[in-house]
């Protein structure tokens, strides 16, 4: 044994199995790794010891009395026997008491099947009780929030619930009130306990006392059809089990992976997924507003585009597609553009990105092993909501410092060690300052006018990534302005060359498959794994001497050739440009032009409406195959109810049949298959290496674009940010979700000084308008964001509020009046 | 709205200083003791004032407020007359005098008498079982109650 080993490990006798563990492990997880199960209710592994409730205690040799195994860490040599006499008796002892005032509803108690209280009683509990005083009673069934049913008479006082919510909540929302028999768990003053991670509380319960109200008697847990798979709201990709009866989603509950999740899911995942039912699903394929069968759908798209081709050429035709589709899906959709078409016209963002890094991909758990991380333009608690556990354990419990560089005020702000403030729009001169500061020079005198950050700030930011030992940068590309991204992509670089420093990235964009978007090549100027079109040997080596190699237009150049009148025929995947694109109600009119608009979508969207040709996307809880979270893990996304209406893939599979393909791939295996064959960095990537703990993709080879210098216009108004919201309302989250008291309404946010001028004050009803449209909402005086600015956080559909963004334009103005 | 009184502010700057910054929670039975002598109770106010200085969340502050039965959640008369029940006032005949205490101030136990002079509650041992059984009257202890002892307690109440 090496000398490593000898001080890292310990090693331990249990119940005469020698057991050898990590330093500082207790007792309970020690025994696990044995097969000895030692009964706890308090403990849970990922809240730390606690030893209130006394269900694990063991007798440890040399130890006068018995003593709880969770709270006890291993020491060297250590003696423990859990199935002695005395520990038994011990046991029955707890368990009686815990019992004491249990309702034992178990018939009609949700927790029944899955329920430790059930399972421990049997395994290790009296047979009968000796209480016969009337069991002490308390309400039944009260709400603790719209969505949680608490019986306070099941609750056994473990303070699981209330420890989440102080240890990885860290909002001390639910606590412990009163004491002994009284004690009750609650909110201040009964609020509602609505936080973002509220549901996590409902798995964690050993007893039935915290239910999930929607799931309440629908169904017994034994009778449902659980299947392992993934969330698909954002670009975290965290894992769960969706449990199914009668081919109907029932529930949504966690299934920890450490290397994704920590064991949590956010409540948009476990409320969030009443669109697998809703009645604005788009059903069936529809060809001018008539239901057709999805053969005859197809044919049309592809008559249509035949004719469009052969008229104007392959470029007349594009391909928006989103980072909502898996891998196997966007895949598909590009190779069918790029081999049948002949047009890179393809994209499925609005903002600039290109594939790869000059750094290290990092992935989630490199964040709390880092010593640093530099949160860049990034919101996790409305984007990536488990980034913002994950960030937070980080700062308050493993040591990580964090600097926070955005340009509106977000919770995150609370953790950081410093936090930058740039002016809105002032990003590429903030990070340009960042990158000169960190090769050793000045950060040019006009960044303060020009960002409202002082150079001072800078250095420190530079000091502290020059000297700590490991620096995680996370950035959202989706909410850097106009071309920062490539200064961004300089600035890792110039960090990654710092000889003291290990510095790796995660590209931060909110949208759950954007990363797997970036990679399948669904870009008008890269071909899959980051080829750029420049690099044609690479590319018709393996997309053959056909494959088109000049530059397709983006997602907003299609947009405004739609207008134009070059582009003829669009197909639109999984996204709402109407609602969702810059310029938000102009793209409408725009589209309104096209002989050929085909939606390919799970719901009915503004932009479906205007389609010609509306194709049933299956979606999350329907389909199966692989995305790629920000970490760079590839997961597997099993499907969890079945439809009719084939995959995404197979549709597309039947248009590239029609249009010559010869071989159709067999399943969605075979083209994950075809993607290890044909996409860098996913040689590794087979279905029997991802279907537990995913796998991280190799490297993708980075491709920088130049910086384009873009001048912060001035003019008249405040400059526009428009901020992400994790329960907006939208498709998804319909008026019927469970999440709809969490529905924000519309407001605007102000800095102090800019309310003062404007004459306006906190909840004051106004205007906002720019790009010739309007948008309602309330006044909300902060410090947000720096003067100047108006941030409008993006609540609804309706709200309408990507109307006022000018298409193209790194900065947009708004005029605010009353 | 809930504020303290400038004597409160004085007494609070002292109290924190006895703590370091990141310890200031340790303030929070004191200034909650503040806040009681000041209101004569508790009010959410109160709770939410105590946990923006203290940075805990009210729900925190209230959980530490209703753990320990000294601090009232509700207004309470200008008496608060405590019976022990716990095990050795209860085996010395706690629940008969806590019954007559009750019927001769005509109220319920939890309850305040209309005059707001008298609130009658129940507590857990107040660590005198020697002497059980045991009754508290606001920071007095008077032990080894009788019916007749209650009389001459209360009596002395003005
Ligand atoms: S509600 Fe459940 S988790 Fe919370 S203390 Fe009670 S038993 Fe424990
Ligand atoms: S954090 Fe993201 S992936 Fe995870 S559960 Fe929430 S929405 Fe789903
Ligand atoms: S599990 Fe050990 S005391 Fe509760
Ligand atoms: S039992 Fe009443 S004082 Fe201890």
């Amino acid at each position: 044994m090496d000398t490593a080993t000898q001080t890292d490990t310990v090693t331990l006798t249990i119940d005469g199995k020698t057991v050898t563990v990590p330093k500082g492990t207790v007792v309970v997880d020690a025994a696990k790794t044995v097969d000895i199960e030692i009964p706890v209710f308090c403990y849970h592994e990922k809240l730390g010891p606690f030893g209130c409730c006394r269900m694990c205690l063991v007798e440890v040799e040399k130890m006068p009395k018995m003593t709880t195994a969770c709270t006890l860490t291993v020491g060297e040599g250590m003696v423990v026997k859990t199935n002695t006499e005395k520990v038994e008796k011990a046991q029955k002892g707890v368990l009686e008491f815990t019992l004491l005032n249990h309702p034992l509803d178990c018939p009609v108690c949700d927790k029944g099947g899955e329920c430790p209280l059930q399972d421990n009683t049997f395994k290790f509990g009296p047979p009968d009780t000796r209480m016969d005083y009337n069991r002490f009673n308390r309400d039944k069934a009260t709400p603790l929030s719209p969505v949680i049913t608490i019986d306070r008479e099941r609750c056994i006082a473990c303070q699981r619930c209330t420890r989440y919510s102080d240890i990885i909540e860290k909002d001390q929302a639910l606590v412990m009130r009163n004491r002994g028999f009284q004690n009750r768990v609650s909110t201040f003053n009964d609020q509602p306990y609505d936080t973002r991670f509220s549901g996590n509380v409902i798995d964690i319960c050993p007893v039935g006392a915290l239910t999930n109200t929607d799931f309440r008697f629908t169904a017994r847990s034994w009778d449902l059809t659980n299947s392992s798979t993934l969330c698909g709201h954002c670009a975290c990709n965290c894992n769960m089990t969706l449990g199914a009866r009668l081919n109907e989603m029932k529930r949504i509950t966690t299934r920890p992976n450490d290397l994704v999740d920590d064991g949590w899911i956010c409540d948009k995942a476990r409320w969030g997924y009443d669109f697998t039912k809703s009645k604005n699903r788009i059903a069936q394929p529809r060809k001018q507003g008539q239901v057709v069968a999805i053969q005859d759908a197809c044919s049309e798209v592809v008559v249509s585009l035949k004719k469009i081709v052969e008229a104007h050429g392959p470029n007349s035709v594009g391909f928006i597609g989103s980072g909502y589709g898996l891998n196997e899906d966007l895949y598909s959709y590009q190779k069918l553009f790029r081999e049948h078409i002949g047009t890179n016209n393809i994209d499925h963002k609005t903002y600039v990105d290109t594939p790869g890094l000059p750094v290290t991909h990092f992935d989630l758990l490199d964040v709390e092993t880092s010593d640093l991380v530099v949160l860049i333009a990034s919101d996790p608690t409305e984007e990536l909501p488990i980034l913002d556990l994950r960030l937070k354990k980080a700062v308050e419990r493993q040591g990580t410092e964090m600097i926070v560089l955005n340009d509106q005020q977000t919770l995150m702000d609370k953790y950081a060690a410093l936090s930058v403030r740039y002016n809105i729009g002032s990003d590429g001169a903030l990070l340009a300052g960042l990158n000169a500061v960190l090769q050793g020079q000045s950060a040019g005198s006009d960044l303060e006018s020009a960002t409202g950050v002082a150079s001072s700030q800078l250095q420190l930011v530079a000091e502290k990534i020059k000297t700590a030992g490991k620096v995680c940068v996370i950035y959202n590309p989706a909410a850097l302005t106009g071309s920062a991204i490539h200064t961004l992509k300089q600035c890792l670089a110039t960090a990654g060359g710092l000889a003291e420093t290990a510095v790796g990235a995660i590209p931060a964009a909110p949208v759950t498959n954007a990363m797997g978007a970036m990679d399948m090549g669904v870009l008008p100027d890269c071909y899959p794994g980051g080829v750029p079109l420049s690099n044609s040997d690479a590319i018709k080596a393996k997309w053959g001497d056909t494959a088109p190699l000049e530059k397709g237009w983006s997602a907003l150049e299609m947009i405004e050739k739609a207008r134009s009148g070059e582009l003829k025929a669009l197909v639109v995947y999984r996204s709402n440009p109407v609602v969702d694109f810059p310029g938000g109600r102009n793209v409408e009119e725009a589209l309104g032009k096209l002989d050929l608009l085909v939606v390919h979508d799970i719901m009915e969207t503004e932009t479906a409406k205007l389609a010609q040709v509306v194709l049933p996307s299956n979606g999350p809880g329907f389909d199966e195959g692989t995305t790629t979270n920000i970490g760079g893990r590839v997961q597997l996304r099993t499907k969890g109810l079945t439809t009719d209406n084939p995959a995404d893939w197979k549709i597309v599979s039947m248009i590239a049949k029609e249009l010559g393909q010869e071989t159709a791939p067999k399943d969605v295996h075979a083209i994950t298959a075809e993607i290890a064959e044909k996409v860098g960095g996913y040689q590794e990537i087979k279905r029997s290496a991802i279907r537990k703990e995913g796998k991280n993709r190799a490297v993708v080879p980075s491709s920088n674009g130049a910086t384009a210098s873009e001048e912060i216009a001035t003019g008249d108004g405040l400059i526009l940010r428009i901020a992400d919201v994790l329960f907006s309302h939208d498709k998804i989250l319909d008026a019927e979700s469970n999440l709809a008291h969490q529905f924000q309404p519309s407001t605007v946010h102000l800095h102090a000084s800019d309310a003062n001028g404007l004459g306006v004050q906190e909840g004051d009803e106004v205007s906002v308008s720019g790009n010739g449209h309007e948008v309602k909402a309330e006044v909300r005086i902060s410090n947000r964001c720096n003067p100047g600015g108006a941030v409008l956080p993006k609540v609804s559909d309706e709200q309408d509020v990507m109307s006022l963004a000018e298409a193209g334009k790194a900065i947009s103005r708004v005029t605010i009046k009353k | 709205m809930f504020a303290f009184t400038e004597a409160s502010e004085t007494r609070i700057e002292k109290i924190l200083a006895k703590y370091p910054e990141s310890r200031k929670v340790s303030a929070l039975l004191p200034l909650l003791t503040l806040a009681q002598d000041q209101e004569g109770y508790i009010t959410p106010e109160a709770m939410i004032e105590i946990g923006k200085r203290l940075d805990v969340s009210p729900a925190y502050v209230e959980s530490v407020c209703t753990f320990y039965t000294m601090y009232y959640t509700k207004p309470v008369g200008k008496y608060v007359v405590k019976f022990c029940i716990n095990i050795s006032c209860h085996l010395n005949g706690c629940d008969n005098l806590m019954e007559y205490t009750a019927r001769k101030l005509g109220i319920k136990e939890g309850e305040t008498t209309p005059d707001k002079k008298f609130t009658l509650l129940k507590e857990e041992c107040l660590a005198a079982c020697c002497e059980a059984p045991v009754m508290q009257v606001n920071n007095k202890y008077h032990v080894n109650m009788t019916p007749e002892k209650v009389d001459q307690v209360l009596e002395s109440c003005k």
